[in-house]
């Protein structure tokens, strides 16, 4: 067997961290655009319009289906096919283009569902009560009903946001040079000599982002309820 | 934009062969990471400190890290290792490199399906009304008896749509197992796509594949779902339907 | 036939019983009185070791035993000679009606499978649900579920029937159904211990009344005298109070 070498993870983290704003640049530009057409979807579907909730529970439904890696390969193979026969041409378009592309469709769906539940936690009392006090619609809303839906879909948006990072890993296959893409160059640099360290390192990366991520939720959480909390 | 609508009839054909590959990963998984996952909730839920420590920084990991990379790591540490422990170790000549590669697949999905089942069990266990152990206690039952007649038949009512994502979801990882060169579904659409760079029609057909397999999984879990929670019915429904039988 | 002997329990450092001492003979029926928090429930709890004292023994015909420590088969031994009725009914959410009296038969005393059907029936048949059989908890309404929960009790025989706040969490036009089975049940001779807030109710049936307050046992006696002249003050000002809102209601 070959030898394992501890201290070539540590070696590779260096290598791995001025790569990690593409991942970051990844997952944020994915919140931005998945999070808009989410907000859509869940629109669509708590509005009355059958049209409207069909499109959206359609859409949601298809979503849930495909497995990430599909999706991203359809969207890098025939996004530009498709634009092309519109006179659009992306063929040079950069990589994080149709990441960003393929995980704000997947992310939608789930934000969707997120910002739905949460919307529907609220008790609609809450509006009627804010409102017979003589707050205005907007007020009722911004007051109101928002903090208490941020609160209820913290630790939704938390799940997802930990999913998309991990799924993000996947685009290093289309060739995006993130820490993934940059871990799967420096074993190809070695002949594969040092896999396994990189994979290590990588996990460490990943593992600690996710705890950073849930541990920075969970602080958003206490800090909203303190103020619920002084509210009162 | 041009389909090539034959090669695409041709793929689906060939892609139908991989469904069974899918499904067995998918069943045998389920079926080792089930009690595994529930073993492992239990020591989540029991008073030794270290196995519930243990536990929990398994679950982290496994949750916290991509599938993709598990798979990677996996892959490219079994094959040599286990050939170092029947070589050297065992002094066996077995050749571990002529295994099937769905063996590696099996590895690395229950690896990760006993986590994440772990806290859907757990979840649905912390449903159940402490009540209903109470009660079954001031019967005369015991903790065993309560958990086999009682707790867990509710529980698992209650995990039904957790297991199903949890199924919908390994079903959607399966497509990953292309990298451990097992020939599932989306590895056959890959070979088929790459002789003629139709990459495009090979994904469109899998697209197809993949929402028929999901909906086919989710439908099961509906009608099991049913068929469990028909003590959750009010009674008009349950009345009405004797009405018209 | 039942004698406990200085019950002590605390949570933390709440003490909510400290030091009860109390006892049942044949055909007793104990209401226990007093204000919430006063440790009526904790009390009925550790007689089932639903929680367990911190402190005390329990004499019940031949077991002897301390309430802590007490090993798994005098635990077992005890819970077949009683049963208890919860406040929240504690139904088993996925059986129906006629399994959730069965059970406890079935399982726990391994009666025969038809004869625990012929016993479950009748039980049923005598809270008057003898046309709900097959019905599932979710599919009745509270004061059913509730008898359903007391035919599960009588079911199995015991020698003691514990009530804690049977009627609580019902809706007052559902509570007078649940109070008339258990008085057809006090007539027939069943020793009971009851936790009450229903006075009309205690005051027909107790044949011993213990009031609590704070964690002891504040005085007994019987019904008439405890309604009619208390000796303790804390007793008086407690009637006058529970008393005063009873004619607020009506």
């Amino acid at each position: 067997m070959r030898p394992f070498h501890p201290q070539y993870i540590l070696e590779t983290l260096p290598q791995l961290l001025p790569f990690l704003p593409v991942t970051a640049a990844i997952v944020v530009g994915t919140v931005f655009f998945g999070s808009l057409l989410g907000a859509l979807l869940a629109a669509g579907k708590i509005r009355k319009g059958k049209v409207g909730q069909f499109l959206a529970n359609l859409y949601i439904y298809v979503i849930r289906c495909i497995p990430s890696i599909v999706l991203l390969f359809l969207v890098y193979y025939g996004l530009p096919e498709l634009l092309n026969a519109f006179g659009i041409d992306i063929n040079d378009a950069d990589k994080a283009f149709f990441v960003i592309t393929t995980f704000s469709l997947l992310f939608a769906a789930t934000m969707a569902e997120v910002f739905r539940s949460a919307y529907e936690a609220v008790d609609r009392g809450q509006r009627e009560a804010a409102v017979s006090v003589g707050l205005t619609e907007f007020q009722a809303f911004y007051r109101i009903v928002l903090p208490q839906c941020i609160r209820v879909a913290i630790p939704n948006f938390t799940n997802a946001l930990v999913n998309l990072m991990k799924e993000g890993s996947l685009a290093y296959t289309i060739g995006l040079i993130d820490i993934m893409g940059k871990g799967q160059l420096i074993i190809g640099q070695n002949q594969s000599s040092y896999s396994l360290e990189v994979y290590l390192a990588l996990f460490i990366l990943y593992w600690v982002l996710t705890v950073l991520i849930e541990k920075g939720a969970a602080l958003w959480e206490r800090g909203l309820y303190r103020e619920l909390k002084k509210g009162v | 934009m041009n389909l090539d609508l034959q090669f695409m009839a041709e793929t689906f054909i060939d892609v139908l062969h991989g469904i069974p590959v899918t499904f067995q990963i998918v069943i045998v998984t389920l079926l080792v990471s089930a009690p595994l996952g529930f073993l492992m909730t239990v020591t989540k839920l029991g008073d030794g400190r270290i196995g519930r420590r243990a536990a929990a920084a398994y679950v982290s990991f496994v949750r916290g890290t991509p599938v993709v990379l598990q798979i990677l790591f996996l892959y490219s540490l079994l094959p040599t290792l286990l050939n170092y422990l029947i070589k050297e170790v065992c002094g066996l000549s077995y050749n571990i490199f002529t295994v099937n590669p769905i063996l590696y697949a099996y590895v690395v999905f229950i690896l990760n399906t006993t986590a994440v089942l772990s806290e859907v069990f757990r979840s649905a266990l912390l449903t159940v009304n402490k009540g209903q152990m109470e009660a079954a206690l001031s019967i005369g039952m015991n903790r065993f008896q309560a958990y086999v007649r009682i707790i867990i038949p509710q529980a698992l009512t209650a995990a039904l749509p957790n297991i199903c994502n949890t199924t919908v979801n390994l079903l959607k990882s399966t497509s990953l197992a292309f990298m451990m060169t097992v020939k599932d579904v989306t590895a056959i659409a890959k070979i088929d796509a790459s002789f003629g760079y139709n990459y495009l029609e090979a994904y469109l057909v899998i697209f197809f594949i993949y929402i028929l397999l999901c909906s086919l999984v989710q439908g099961v879990f509906h009608l099991t779902e049913r068929a469990a929670a028909a003590y959750k019915k009010p009674a008009s429904v349950r009345n009405a339907r004797r009405v018209f039988s | 036939m039942l004698k406990v002997e200085n019950i002590k329990k605390s949570f933390g450092d709440n003490q909510v019983l400290q030091g009860v001492d109390i006892e049942v003979n044949k055909g007793d029926i104990v209401v226990i009185l007093g204000p919430s928090g006063s440790g009526k429930t904790t009390l009925l709890r550790c007689l089932n070791f639903l929680e367990k004292a911190d402190q005390g023994t329990m004499t019940f015909d031949d077991i002897n035993t301390r309430l802590h420590g007490a090993s798994k088969q005098v635990i077992a031994k005890v819970r077949k000679k009683t049963a208890f009725v919860f406040q929240n009914y504690n139904l088993f959410q996925n059986k129906t009606a006629l399994q959730n009296v069965m059970e406890g038969l079935v399982i726990a005393r391994k009666v025969p499978k038809a004869e625990a059907k012929e016993r479950a029936k009748k039980a049923l048949d005598k809270v008057g649900l003898a046309d709900r059989y097959d019905y599932y908890p979710s599919q009745l309404s509270g004061g059913q579920q509730q008898r359903v929960g007391i035919a599960r009790a009588i079911a199995v025989n015991p020698d003691v029937l514990i009530f804690d706040e049977p009627t609580s969490a019902l809706d007052p036009e559902l509570i007078g159904e649940v109070l008339a089975v258990m008085k057809k049940l006090a007539n027939e001779g069943a020793t009971m211990i009851i936790v009450t807030h229903e006075m009309t109710f205690a005051q027909e049936v107790a044949s011993k009344v213990v009031f609590m307050d704070g964690g002891v046992i504040v005085e007994q006696g019987s019904a008439k005298q405890i309604f009619t002249a208390p000796k303790e003050e804390r007793t008086a000002q407690f009637l006058r109070r529970v008393l005063k809102d009873y004619d607020y209601v009506i």
